[in-house]
């Protein structure tokens, strides 16, 4: 797999976005709107020209300010999906998909892509789960070296959602190309990514694992945007109207949604409290662990407690005494566990 | 709202009722033609006028238009409304001559009506129907010249039109009234028409039938014919009746 | 229910001010006389000169309108407004303001000595002068309406800036281009006062229709009328064949597919 290397440098009208990455395998890129992400993934693509930076895939340099190179965008391998997947409305999803293709086979590719029976249809006939793999299908047709991503999620209902995240997570896995996912959303991030880069008023905060990010953020910043511990599982009916997420390390963690299947738990560190002692009450999740890290931030404090987050105030860490090494009990409520299919 | 309608209604009274007042002089419409336009306002300033190509203007009579005096380049054109009953028994106003012109540069030195054969010379005529653009035929058939009109390149709707093409260079040269040649002194040079093709230029003058206000017409023509008014015509470069 | 009376009583005022005078040049030459003035040679040389000046006019604006059009619709520069008020403003002009400018310039005592007044060549040009700002001021308007996204992604799909124009801008900018040139076509056909000023006005050569109503209204009415009643058929033709075309287009584009779509996702 070869490896896209982008140093960059674009001025926008609040701020300059200036990044330096490198992807080999699905980096998402997270922050909130207007950080520059989207500004990002267009001057890789060639849309937008930088003013300083180079950007090449393997050995092949697209832009290089030093040198005065600037590929335009016919001329990269990129496949690029839009936030609304910006499919050609004049024409149908089949011609949509041959736009790029130089000779790919293109039946072959709607079928891939589930959209097979829709090729004679326009794009405004599709839902938008079906526009979104006309789009991927559209970028991969043209056989490309990196894939860009802009939002693809955002612009789908929940339900449809977690069904072509995870889609899309098998897609990315199979295809085996670098790919920048952009999204605003740290589960989506997490969940189609290995590597996440925080990137707030166009600056890259952190990059890191998702799992670090939500232990270990580099400042408040971070810390806000990877709010959620994801505990992934398989979801059964446990009586008392009550849904048991069993985790892959075997604990049981309960939830009042109602989900069966594989699924991930979301639990925000603040409704976590932790303490030595489980206290007595069975409508509560607890787990018993070693704490991992223990991390500052201002007057908070993220304690790792095997794989759960939680954020506690300083004055009860210091109160409790947390270190890292030491048995600590996390405890949080299982109406404040949040179950989403996978 | 309806505050709004009532005051807009009285102003509008008002302004109806002034203007009837101001019409103890009875103003006049006279559709004239086009070499009249600097000097009839100048003779009665208070009348409202309409000028153009005198075809034109009595096809618009024959139309409708309320014109109260009519007076033409000719006396063929009023006499064919008055055979129609729309206007009273033309009279003569006054004569004019007819002239050519060149624009002051003269760009295809042109000295005699006769240098208008040479080939390539851009000569602007008035329409056949407009009486100048009559007139204009009438003096090249005297002069045996018809060969002429092949460097016709444009025909204008009505004197004014050949005078500007000539005035601003454009056309080489054009056929106007010696009237019209004046207005435009600085920027044009008239070449003289020899006798032996000198058409006779009469203007007719006539009331239109359906005038609303006939004697007040027939008032402002007799003042036209009028010595001081014919003097002042003289001036312009008109001729004797 | 009294503003839905006032509504519908203006409507039908305006309707009827409109449509009579239409109506009326039909009430008064049947088509019978119309088809006969169609022998008549003064008719059938305005035809021509119309015809041709129009097409030759007409190709000029869509062949260097467009492009101008979309570089002024798709970039910003210093002094881009200013160039669209220039290309606007022979639209606020008088045509015979339009005519006296044209003579200015391309006069033989204008800024750029041409042979130019009086040919057939001088229509074109009065008529591409009044009707192209028209157009141009349309076919802006249709090219910013088009979403850049969609031709971003054209790009990185593989197509140059040529290519992404024609397959993807021009064929969703259609109808706004459409509707444009109808207005223009519109324009330059009844246009007269430049043209009389700029090319005179000589049958066979610089007579087009509207200057053979002017110079036959004392002749002959019935041609006149006869000359009125073919523009209006004309016009009527242009407005139709314009409409059918970009309601074509608009199924084209918004029709679904035939069979239901799948509600899996």
């Amino acid at each position: 797999m070869d490896t896209l290397a982008a140093e960059l440098r674009v001025p926008l009208r609040a701020f300059d976005v200036e990044l330096t990455i490198s992807v080999g395998g699905t980096v998402a890129l997270v922050g909130p709107s207007g950080a520059g992400k989207s500004t990002i993934l267009r001057a890789i693509a060639g849309l937008v020209r930088p003013t300083a930076g180079r950007i090449a895939l393997g050995g092949d340099v697209w832009f290089d300010a030093a040198t005065r190179v600037s590929l335009p965008p016919e001329r990269r391998a990129v496949g690029h999906v839009f936030q609304h997947y910006a499919l050609f409305p004049h024409l149908t999803v089949r011609q949509n998909v041959a736009f790029g293709a130089k000779g790919a086979p293109v039946d072959e590719l709607l079928e891939r892509f589930g959209v097979g029976t829709l090729a004679d249809a326009r794009p405004t006939a599709l839902s938008g789960g079906e526009q979104q793999r006309v789009a991927l299908a559209r970028a991969i047709a043209r056989r490309p070296r990196v894939l860009l991503l802009d939002e693809p999620l955002s612009a789908l209902d929940a339900h449809t959602r977690a069904t072509v995240r995870s889609e899309l997570r098998e897609l990315l896995r199979t295809l085996g190309l670098p790919a920048l996912v952009v999204t605003h959303d740290f589960e989506d991030a997490s969940a189609l990514a290995d590597t996440v880069g925080v990137v707030i008023d166009g600056r890259l905060r952190q990059l890191a694992t998702p799992a670090e990010l939500v232990s270990s953020p580099a400042d408040a910043f971070v810390g806000a945007l990877t709010g959620a511990n994801l505990l992934h599982g398989t979801a059964s009916r446990s009586g008392d109207r009550l849904t048991a997420l069993r985790l892959r390390t075997g604990e049981l963690v309960y939830s009042t949604d109602e989900v069966v299947g594989p699924a991930a738990a979301i639990v925000y560190p603040w409704d976590v409290t932790v303490s030595h002692a489980a206290p007595d009450d069975s409508a509560q999740n607890h787990l018993a662990a070693d704490v991992a890290s223990v991390t500052r931030l201002g007057n908070r404090v993220r304690v790792a407690v095997g794989p759960l987050t939680a954020e506690v105030t300083a004055e009860s860490a210091e109160r409790l005494g947390i270190e890292e090494g030491r048995p600590l009990v996390a405890t949080w409520k299982a109406t404040a566990t949040r179950l989403v299919p996978l | 709202m309806k505050l709004l309608l009532v005051a807009v209604l009285a102003l509008a009274a008002v302004a109806v009722g002034i203007a009837h007042a101001a019409q103890s002089h009875t103003t006049l419409t006279v559709y004239a033609a086009s070499s009249l336009t600097d000097v009839l306002p100048r003779i009665d300033g208070g009348e409202r006028y309409s000028f153009g190509g005198s075809d034109t203007l009595a096809a618009q009579i024959e139309q409708g238009a309320p014109a109260d005096v009519f007076t033409a380049a000719n006396l063929a054109i009023p006499r064919a409304l008055y055979a129609k009953h729309l206007v009273t028994k033309p009279r003569v106003l006054t004569r004019n001559a007819l002239v050519l012109i060149v624009p002051r540069s003269n760009p295809a030195h042109i000295h005699h009506v006769s240098d208008l054969r040479r080939h390539g010379v851009k000569l602007v005529v008035a329409g056949a129907t407009v009486p100048v653009g009559k007139y204009t035929l009438q003096v090249l058939a005297k002069l045996h010249l018809d060969v002429v009109l092949k460097n016709v390149v444009s025909h204008e709707t009505d004197v004014r039109g050949v005078l500007g093409k000539v005035a601003l260079g454009e056309a080489d040269a054009g056929f106007v009234y010696a009237t019209d040649a004046r207005t435009a002194r600085g920027k044009v040079t008239m070449i003289p028409i020899p006798a032996r093709g000198r058409p006779s230029v009469a203007y007719g003058i006539a009331v239109v039938r359906s005038s609303k206000h006939r004697a007040a017409a027939a008032a402002y023509v007799a003042k036209l014919l009028a010595m001081p008014a014919q003097r002042r015509l003289r001036v312009a470069g008109f001729l004797a009746r | 229910m009294r503003f839905l009376i006032v509504l519908v009583a203006a409507t039908a005022v305006v309707l009827g001010f409109l449509a009579l005078p239409v109506i009326a040049i039909f009430a008064h030459v049947s088509p019978v006389t119309l088809a006969s003035q169609l022998g008549n040679p003064v008719v059938d040389d305005a035809l021509r000169v119309s015809a041709i000046t129009t097409l030759e006019a007409q190709a000029l604006v869509l062949f260097l309108g467009t492009p101008a059009a979309y570089l002024l619709a798709t970039r910003r520069f210093p002094g881009r407004a200013v160039a669209v008020t220039a290309i606007e403003l022979p639209l606020v002009l008088p045509p015979a303001v339009a005519g006296i400018g044209l003579l200015a310039a391309f006069g033989r005592t204008g800024l750029l000595h041409t042979g130019l007044p009086f040919t057939r060549a001088a229509v074109t040009l009065a008529v591409a002068f009044v009707s192209g700002p028209l157009y141009v001021r349309a076919a802006i308007a249709a090219f910013e309406a088009v979403d850049t996204s969609i031709v971003d992604a054209a790009r990185t799909l593989g197509a140059g800036p040529a290519r992404a124009f024609f397959r993807v801008v021009l064929p969703l900018a259609r109808r706004g281009l459409s509707a444009g040139e109808a207005l223009a076509l519109a324009r330059g056909l009844g246009e007269f006062g430049a043209t009389i000023m700029f090319a005179g006005s000589l049958q066979r050569v610089t007579q087009t229709l509207p200057l053979a109503i002017y110079a036959e209204f004392d002749v002959n009415f019935d041609v006149t009328l006869a000359i009125g009643g073919l523009l209006v058929l004309i016009s009527a033709a242009i407005l139709v064949a314009l409409k059918v075309a970009s309601a074509w287009t608009l199924s084209l584009q918004s029709s679904g597919f035939r069979f239901a779509p799948s509600t899996s996702s």
